[in-house]
Protein backbone atom coordinates (compact mmCIF):
# COMPACT_ATOMS: atom_id res chain seq x y z
CA UNK A 1 0.00 0.00 0.00
CA UNK A 2 1.24 3.28 -0.53
CA UNK A 3 1.96 6.02 1.90
CA UNK A 4 1.42 9.39 -0.49
CA UNK A 5 -1.95 9.45 -1.43
CA UNK A 6 -4.05 12.52 -3.89
CA UNK A 7 -6.04 15.07 -1.67
CA UNK A 8 -9.76 14.43 -0.51
CA UNK A 9 -11.07 17.46 -3.22
CA UNK A 10 -8.92 15.44 -5.86
CA UNK A 11 -10.64 12.29 -4.32
CA UNK A 12 -13.58 13.80 -5.34
CA UNK A 13 -13.33 15.64 -8.51
CA UNK A 14 -11.94 12.28 -9.72
CA UNK A 15 -15.27 10.63 -8.86
CA UNK A 16 -17.36 12.79 -10.60
CA UNK A 17 -15.51 13.13 -13.35
CA UNK A 18 -14.91 16.96 -12.70
CA UNK A 19 -11.06 16.56 -12.70
CA UNK A 20 -8.56 17.27 -15.81
CA UNK A 21 -7.60 14.51 -18.23
CA UNK A 22 -4.45 14.29 -17.32
CA UNK A 23 -4.90 14.68 -13.19
CA UNK A 24 -7.80 11.70 -13.59
CA UNK A 25 -4.95 9.96 -15.27
CA UNK A 26 -2.51 10.16 -12.55
CA UNK A 27 -5.30 9.60 -10.11
CA UNK A 28 -6.31 6.53 -11.57
CA UNK A 29 -2.97 5.16 -11.67
CA UNK A 30 -2.67 5.71 -7.87
CA UNK A 31 -5.33 3.72 -7.47
CA UNK A 32 -4.14 0.72 -8.97
CA UNK A 33 -2.01 0.70 -5.66
CA UNK A 34 -3.68 2.28 -3.43
CA UNK A 35 -6.93 0.34 -2.03
CA UNK A 36 -8.01 2.98 0.43
CA UNK A 37 -7.96 5.47 -2.13
CA UNK A 38 -10.13 2.87 -4.32
CA UNK A 39 -12.38 2.83 -1.32
CA UNK A 40 -12.80 6.33 -0.95
CA UNK A 41 -13.51 6.97 -4.29
CA UNK A 42 -16.28 3.79 -4.06
CA UNK A 43 -17.96 5.81 -1.10
CA UNK A 44 -18.03 9.06 -3.07
CA UNK A 45 -19.74 7.42 -5.93
CA UNK A 46 -22.46 5.50 -3.83
CA UNK A 47 -22.70 9.49 -2.28
CA UNK A 48 -22.91 10.76 -5.35
CA UNK A 49 -25.81 8.20 -6.95
CA UNK A 50 -28.06 9.33 -3.72
CA UNK A 51 -28.07 12.95 -5.74
CA UNK A 52 -28.54 11.44 -8.97
CA UNK A 53 -31.72 9.73 -7.91
CA UNK A 54 -33.08 12.54 -6.05
CA UNK A 55 -32.66 15.11 -8.87
CA UNK A 56 -35.93 16.59 -10.55
CA UNK A 57 -36.37 14.19 -13.52
CA UNK A 58 -36.58 15.38 -17.04
CA UNK A 59 -39.12 14.25 -19.29
CA UNK A 60 -38.11 12.11 -21.97
CA UNK A 61 -38.72 12.60 -26.14
CA UNK A 62 -41.11 10.65 -27.30
CA UNK A 63 -40.45 7.20 -29.12
CA UNK A 64 -37.25 7.22 -27.47
CA UNK A 65 -37.45 3.66 -25.97
CA UNK A 66 -38.34 2.42 -30.04
CA UNK A 67 -35.24 4.68 -31.11
CA UNK A 68 -32.85 2.72 -28.96
CA UNK A 69 -34.08 -1.20 -29.69
CA UNK A 70 -33.61 0.27 -33.36
CA UNK A 71 -30.14 1.21 -32.67
CA UNK A 72 -29.12 -1.61 -30.83
CA UNK A 73 -30.88 -4.40 -33.62
CA UNK A 74 -28.18 -2.43 -35.73
CA UNK A 75 -25.63 -3.47 -33.80
CA UNK A 76 -23.07 -6.18 -34.46
CA UNK A 77 -23.27 -9.04 -31.48
CA UNK A 78 -21.27 -7.53 -28.90
CA UNK A 79 -17.22 -9.51 -29.50
CA UNK A 80 -16.30 -11.75 -26.52
CA UNK A 81 -13.84 -9.26 -24.31
CA UNK A 82 -10.85 -10.26 -24.93
CA UNK A 83 -9.35 -10.96 -21.53
CA UNK A 84 -6.90 -8.43 -20.26
CA UNK A 85 -3.39 -9.27 -20.26
CA UNK A 86 -0.96 -9.18 -17.20
CA UNK A 87 0.70 -6.06 -17.70
CA UNK A 88 4.17 -4.12 -16.41
CA UNK A 89 2.34 -1.02 -15.74
CA UNK A 90 -1.29 0.05 -15.31
CA UNK A 91 -3.52 -0.65 -17.96
CA UNK A 92 -4.15 2.43 -18.29
CA UNK A 93 -0.24 3.75 -18.77
CA UNK A 94 0.46 0.59 -20.86
CA UNK A 95 -2.59 2.30 -23.38
CA UNK A 96 -0.80 5.69 -23.36
CA UNK A 97 2.23 4.46 -23.92
CA UNK A 98 1.43 1.69 -26.39
CA UNK A 99 3.18 -0.75 -24.44
CA UNK A 100 6.15 -0.10 -25.48
CA UNK A 101 8.67 2.92 -23.95
CA UNK A 102 11.27 2.59 -26.33
CA UNK A 103 9.44 4.25 -29.16
CA UNK A 104 8.70 7.20 -27.26
CA UNK A 105 10.25 10.53 -27.71
CA UNK A 106 12.93 10.86 -24.85
CA UNK A 107 14.94 13.11 -23.69
CA UNK A 108 17.66 14.16 -21.04
CA UNK A 109 16.76 17.80 -19.44
CA UNK A 110 18.83 16.26 -16.21
CA UNK A 111 21.78 14.02 -15.67
CA UNK A 112 20.83 10.72 -15.09
CA UNK A 113 17.12 11.53 -15.65
CA UNK A 114 15.13 11.05 -19.17
CA UNK A 115 11.82 12.34 -19.81
CA UNK A 116 8.72 11.66 -22.45
CA UNK A 117 5.75 14.01 -22.68
CA UNK A 118 2.73 12.05 -23.70
CA UNK A 119 0.22 14.94 -23.84
CA UNK A 120 -1.21 17.89 -23.04
CA UNK A 121 -4.70 18.58 -21.21
CA UNK A 122 -7.39 20.47 -22.03
CA UNK A 123 -5.66 22.54 -18.90
CA UNK A 124 -2.57 22.96 -19.76
CA UNK A 125 -1.03 20.11 -17.70
CA UNK A 126 1.21 17.94 -19.03
CA UNK A 127 1.57 14.20 -18.57
CA UNK A 128 4.46 12.80 -18.93
CA UNK A 129 7.02 9.45 -18.34
CA UNK A 130 10.08 10.00 -16.00
CA UNK A 131 12.82 7.18 -16.42
CA UNK A 132 15.74 7.31 -13.51
CA UNK A 133 18.05 4.82 -14.22
CA UNK A 134 18.80 2.45 -10.55
CA UNK A 135 21.01 4.62 -8.03
CA UNK A 136 21.05 7.17 -10.34
CA UNK A 137 21.26 11.00 -8.53
CA UNK A 138 19.14 13.80 -10.01
CA UNK A 139 21.10 17.00 -9.62
CA UNK A 140 19.62 19.31 -7.16
CA UNK A 141 16.71 21.24 -8.35
CA UNK A 142 13.40 23.32 -7.45
CA UNK A 143 10.01 23.19 -8.65
CA UNK A 144 8.43 26.23 -9.73
CA UNK A 145 5.09 25.38 -10.40
CA UNK A 146 3.26 22.65 -8.94
CA UNK A 147 4.49 18.99 -9.99
CA UNK A 148 3.35 15.48 -9.47
CA UNK A 149 5.02 12.23 -9.63
CA UNK A 150 3.42 9.12 -9.32
CA UNK A 151 6.06 5.76 -9.15
CA UNK A 152 4.83 3.38 -11.30
CA UNK A 153 7.98 0.86 -10.83
CA UNK A 154 10.92 1.06 -8.69
CA UNK A 155 11.45 3.62 -6.62
CA UNK A 156 13.65 7.05 -5.20
CA UNK A 157 14.67 8.89 -2.28
CA UNK A 158 15.28 12.71 -1.61
CA UNK A 159 15.81 14.63 1.41
CA UNK A 160 11.96 14.36 2.00
CA UNK A 161 11.71 10.62 2.24
CA UNK A 162 11.72 7.74 -0.30
CA UNK A 163 8.67 6.41 -2.23
CA UNK A 164 7.35 3.34 -3.78
CA UNK A 165 5.11 2.31 -6.45
CA UNK A 166 2.10 4.28 -6.32
CA UNK A 167 3.18 7.08 -4.01
CA UNK A 168 1.39 10.25 -5.65
CA UNK A 169 4.04 12.40 -4.21
CA UNK A 170 2.99 16.37 -4.39
CA UNK A 171 5.87 19.13 -5.32
CA UNK A 172 6.20 22.58 -5.68
CA UNK A 173 8.08 25.63 -5.46
CA UNK A 174 9.36 25.10 -1.64
CA UNK A 175 11.09 21.15 -3.00
CA UNK A 176 14.41 21.91 -3.41
CA UNK A 177 15.74 17.93 -4.08
CA UNK A 178 17.91 15.81 -5.83
CA UNK A 179 16.01 12.66 -6.11
CA UNK A 180 18.02 9.34 -6.49
CA UNK A 181 16.48 5.83 -7.79
CA UNK A 182 16.67 2.80 -5.42
CA UNK A 183 19.86 0.83 -6.32
CA UNK A 184 17.71 -2.38 -6.64
CA UNK A 185 16.07 -1.25 -10.38
CA UNK A 186 15.30 1.45 -12.47
CA UNK A 187 12.83 3.84 -11.29
CA UNK A 188 9.65 4.56 -13.48
CA UNK A 189 7.00 7.73 -13.05
CA UNK A 190 4.11 9.29 -14.30
CA UNK A 191 4.42 13.13 -14.02
CA UNK A 192 2.00 16.05 -14.02
CA UNK A 193 3.87 19.42 -14.65
CA UNK A 194 1.57 22.64 -14.88
CA UNK A 195 5.41 25.00 -15.20
CA UNK A 196 8.58 24.71 -16.36
CA UNK A 197 11.11 23.15 -13.60
CA UNK A 198 14.20 25.15 -12.79
CA UNK A 199 17.41 24.20 -11.98
CA UNK A 200 19.23 26.22 -9.17
CA UNK A 201 22.67 25.15 -9.37
CA UNK A 202 25.26 27.45 -10.47
CA UNK A 203 24.24 28.26 -13.71
CA UNK A 204 20.83 29.09 -12.35
CA UNK A 205 19.47 28.03 -16.18
CA UNK A 206 15.09 27.52 -16.68
CA UNK A 207 14.33 24.61 -18.61
CA UNK A 208 10.65 22.54 -18.94
CA UNK A 209 12.01 19.39 -19.45
CA UNK A 210 9.49 18.82 -21.98
CA UNK A 211 10.87 21.61 -24.28
CA UNK A 212 13.78 21.61 -26.00
CA UNK A 213 15.63 24.04 -24.85
CA UNK B 1 -32.27 2.30 4.18
CA UNK B 2 -36.37 1.86 4.32
CA UNK B 3 -38.34 -1.48 3.21
CA UNK B 4 -39.13 0.63 -0.44
CA UNK B 5 -35.80 1.55 -0.76
CA UNK B 6 -34.59 -1.58 -0.86
CA UNK B 7 -37.00 -3.56 -2.62
CA UNK B 8 -36.25 -1.20 -5.38
CA UNK B 9 -32.79 -1.47 -5.50
CA UNK B 10 -33.20 -5.50 -5.14
CA UNK B 11 -35.86 -5.36 -8.36
CA UNK B 12 -33.44 -2.85 -10.56
CA UNK B 13 -30.28 -5.70 -9.73
CA UNK B 14 -33.01 -8.06 -11.01
CA UNK B 15 -33.97 -6.15 -14.33
CA UNK B 16 -30.32 -5.82 -14.99
CA UNK B 17 -29.68 -9.43 -14.18
CA UNK B 18 -32.35 -10.25 -16.81
CA UNK B 19 -30.84 -7.92 -19.35
CA UNK B 20 -27.73 -9.63 -19.03
CA UNK B 21 -28.98 -13.17 -19.16
CA UNK B 22 -31.74 -13.24 -21.74
CA UNK B 23 -31.39 -9.73 -23.43
CA UNK B 24 -35.02 -9.35 -21.91
CA UNK B 25 -36.36 -6.05 -23.71
CA UNK B 26 -39.44 -5.21 -20.79
CA UNK B 27 -36.56 -5.51 -18.27
CA UNK B 28 -34.91 -2.77 -20.47
CA UNK B 29 -37.84 -0.57 -21.03
CA UNK B 30 -38.36 -0.90 -17.28
CA UNK B 31 -34.67 0.30 -16.56
CA UNK B 32 -35.35 3.03 -19.34
CA UNK B 33 -38.80 3.79 -17.73
CA UNK B 34 -37.07 4.42 -14.33
CA UNK B 35 -33.41 5.89 -15.04
CA UNK B 36 -33.92 7.42 -18.38
CA UNK B 37 -35.30 10.60 -17.03
CA UNK B 38 -32.60 10.73 -14.15
CA UNK B 39 -29.94 10.47 -16.76
CA UNK B 40 -31.32 13.66 -18.66
CA UNK B 41 -31.37 15.64 -16.18
CA UNK B 42 -27.97 14.71 -15.54
CA UNK B 43 -27.16 15.82 -19.07
CA UNK B 44 -28.88 19.00 -17.68
CA UNK B 45 -27.02 20.03 -15.12
CA UNK B 46 -23.97 19.42 -16.64
CA UNK B 47 -24.95 21.56 -19.16
CA UNK B 48 -24.82 19.09 -21.87
CA UNK B 49 -27.57 21.29 -23.99
CA UNK B 50 -25.36 24.44 -23.94
CA UNK B 51 -23.57 22.73 -26.39
CA UNK B 52 -26.14 21.04 -28.53
CA UNK B 53 -29.71 20.72 -27.71
CA UNK B 54 -30.23 17.18 -28.31
CA UNK B 55 -27.44 16.10 -26.10
CA UNK B 56 -28.91 15.31 -23.00
CA UNK B 57 -31.11 12.95 -25.10
CA UNK B 58 -28.09 11.29 -26.70
CA UNK B 59 -26.76 10.48 -23.62
CA UNK B 60 -29.51 8.99 -22.21
CA UNK B 61 -29.47 6.69 -25.56
CA UNK B 62 -25.74 6.25 -25.47
CA UNK B 63 -25.99 5.25 -21.65
CA UNK B 64 -28.73 2.76 -22.03
CA UNK B 65 -26.67 1.38 -25.01
CA UNK B 66 -23.86 0.80 -22.40
CA UNK B 67 -25.90 -0.81 -19.91
CA UNK B 68 -27.64 -3.10 -22.93
CA UNK B 69 -23.86 -4.14 -23.65
CA UNK B 70 -22.01 -4.68 -20.26
CA UNK B 71 -25.32 -5.59 -18.52
CA UNK B 72 -23.04 -8.73 -17.46
CA UNK B 73 -20.65 -6.92 -15.64
CA UNK B 74 -23.37 -5.72 -13.20
CA UNK B 75 -23.18 -7.46 -10.29
CA UNK B 76 -25.63 -6.68 -7.02
CA UNK B 77 -22.74 -7.69 -4.74
CA UNK B 78 -20.83 -4.34 -5.59
CA UNK B 79 -23.09 -2.28 -6.42
CA UNK B 80 -26.41 -0.13 -6.55
CA UNK B 81 -28.01 -0.53 -10.00
CA UNK B 82 -28.16 3.59 -9.10
CA UNK B 83 -24.26 3.92 -8.37
CA UNK B 84 -23.67 1.52 -11.50
CA UNK B 85 -25.73 3.61 -13.75
CA UNK B 86 -24.26 6.77 -11.99
CA UNK B 87 -20.97 5.94 -13.13
CA UNK B 88 -21.77 5.03 -16.45
CA UNK B 89 -23.40 7.77 -17.61
CA UNK B 90 -20.63 9.91 -15.69
CA UNK B 91 -18.21 8.17 -18.01
CA UNK B 92 -20.37 8.81 -20.94
CA UNK B 93 -20.51 12.04 -20.44
CA UNK B 94 -16.58 13.02 -19.91
CA UNK B 95 -16.28 10.78 -23.55
CA UNK B 96 -19.09 12.75 -24.86
CA UNK B 97 -17.43 16.49 -23.69
CA UNK B 98 -13.94 15.34 -24.87
CA UNK B 99 -15.19 14.05 -28.84
CA UNK B 100 -16.82 17.79 -29.08
CA UNK B 101 -13.50 19.25 -27.10
CA UNK B 102 -9.98 19.66 -29.64
CA UNK B 103 -8.39 18.48 -26.75
CA UNK B 104 -8.17 14.34 -27.80
CA UNK B 105 -6.14 11.40 -26.71
CA UNK B 106 -6.83 7.82 -27.15
CA UNK B 107 -7.82 7.19 -23.78
CA UNK B 108 -11.57 6.50 -22.90
CA UNK B 109 -13.34 7.26 -19.88
CA UNK B 110 -13.34 3.73 -19.33
CA UNK B 111 -9.86 3.19 -19.67
CA UNK B 112 -9.30 5.72 -16.15
CA UNK B 113 -12.53 5.01 -14.57
CA UNK B 114 -12.73 1.53 -14.71
CA UNK B 115 -15.70 -0.49 -14.61
CA UNK B 116 -14.44 -3.55 -14.00
CA UNK B 117 -11.71 -2.87 -10.96
CA UNK B 118 -12.21 -4.85 -8.27
CA UNK B 119 -14.12 -3.25 -5.10
CA UNK B 120 -15.44 -6.75 -4.10
CA UNK B 121 -13.98 -6.32 -0.78
CA UNK B 122 -16.23 -3.30 -0.29
CA UNK B 123 -19.56 -4.83 -0.72
CA UNK B 124 -22.80 -4.52 -0.60
CA UNK B 125 -23.42 -3.96 3.32
CA UNK B 126 -21.13 -1.10 3.27
CA UNK B 127 -22.98 1.02 0.29
CA UNK B 128 -26.45 0.30 1.63
CA UNK B 129 -24.98 1.87 4.75
CA UNK B 130 -23.58 4.94 2.77
CA UNK B 131 -26.50 5.36 0.78
CA UNK B 132 -29.07 5.11 3.66
CA UNK B 133 -27.14 7.41 5.69
CA UNK B 134 -26.65 10.02 3.55
CA UNK B 135 -30.53 10.01 2.59
CA UNK B 136 -31.17 10.48 6.18
CA UNK B 137 -28.48 13.18 6.76
CA UNK B 138 -29.04 15.23 2.91
CA UNK B 139 -31.82 17.56 4.15
CA UNK B 140 -30.36 18.03 7.77
CA UNK B 141 -27.41 19.75 5.75
CA UNK B 142 -27.10 23.22 5.80
CA UNK B 143 -28.06 24.81 2.69
CA UNK B 144 -25.16 25.93 1.44
CA UNK B 145 -23.38 22.75 1.85
CA UNK B 146 -25.85 21.04 0.38
CA UNK B 147 -25.54 23.13 -2.65
CA UNK B 148 -22.25 22.86 -3.39
CA UNK B 149 -22.40 19.16 -2.92
CA UNK B 150 -24.84 18.91 -5.65
CA UNK B 151 -22.78 20.96 -8.08
CA UNK B 152 -19.26 19.24 -7.20
CA UNK B 153 -21.67 15.77 -8.09
CA UNK B 154 -23.95 16.21 -10.96
CA UNK B 155 -22.62 19.84 -12.51
CA UNK B 156 -19.82 19.00 -14.52
CA UNK B 157 -17.84 21.64 -11.90
CA UNK B 158 -14.56 20.91 -10.32
CA UNK B 159 -13.95 22.93 -6.92
CA UNK B 160 -12.06 26.14 -8.86
CA UNK B 161 -15.37 26.47 -11.20
CA UNK B 162 -18.43 26.27 -8.55
CA UNK B 163 -15.74 28.77 -6.77
CA UNK B 164 -15.73 30.99 -9.40
CA UNK B 165 -19.50 30.32 -10.11
CA UNK B 166 -20.64 31.30 -6.62
CA UNK B 167 -17.89 33.98 -5.83
CA UNK B 168 -16.20 32.21 -2.96
CA UNK B 169 -12.51 31.53 -2.42
CA UNK B 170 -11.32 28.13 -3.81
CA UNK B 171 -10.55 27.28 0.56
CA UNK B 172 -13.71 27.79 1.11
CA UNK B 173 -15.79 25.57 -1.32
CA UNK B 174 -13.34 22.83 -0.53
CA UNK B 175 -13.84 23.19 2.87
CA UNK B 176 -17.64 23.16 2.78
CA UNK B 177 -17.25 19.82 0.68
CA UNK B 178 -15.24 17.94 3.15
CA UNK B 179 -17.99 19.56 5.93
CA UNK B 180 -20.73 17.87 3.98
CA UNK B 181 -19.33 14.76 2.92
CA UNK B 182 -17.97 14.41 6.49
CA UNK B 183 -21.72 14.89 7.91
CA UNK B 184 -23.22 12.57 5.23
CA UNK B 185 -20.89 9.86 5.96
CA UNK B 186 -20.26 10.19 9.85
CA UNK B 187 -21.80 6.77 10.53
CA UNK B 188 -18.21 5.45 8.89
CA UNK B 189 -16.17 7.56 11.23
CA UNK B 190 -13.88 10.58 10.37
CA UNK B 191 -10.83 8.58 9.91
CA UNK B 192 -12.24 6.83 6.87
CA UNK B 193 -12.75 10.39 5.12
Amino acid sequence: MSNWHPSHDQLIEFSTGTGSSAMSIAISTHLHFCQACRLQVSDTESMAAVFFEQQTEADLDAGGFDKLMERLKQEPAPAPQPKRAPSRFPPVVEKLIHQDTESLDWRSPMKNLRVSRLFTDETGLILGLHHMRSGGRVPHHTHRGNEISVVIEGGFSDEMGSYGPGDFIHLSKEHHHSPQADADGDCWMLSLVEAPVRLTGPLGWVLNPFIKA
Amino acid sequence: MTEQQLQEREHYASLLEKVAESQDTLAFQGIYDHFGPMIKAFGVSSGLHYQGDHLPEELVQEVMMTIWRKAGQFDRRKAAPSTWIFTIARNQRIDMLRKLSKYQNDVDADDVWDLEGDTDLFGEVRETRIQAHVKSELNKLPIEQKQIVAKVFLEDKSHQEVASELNLPLGTVKSRVRLAMQKLKTQLGATEL
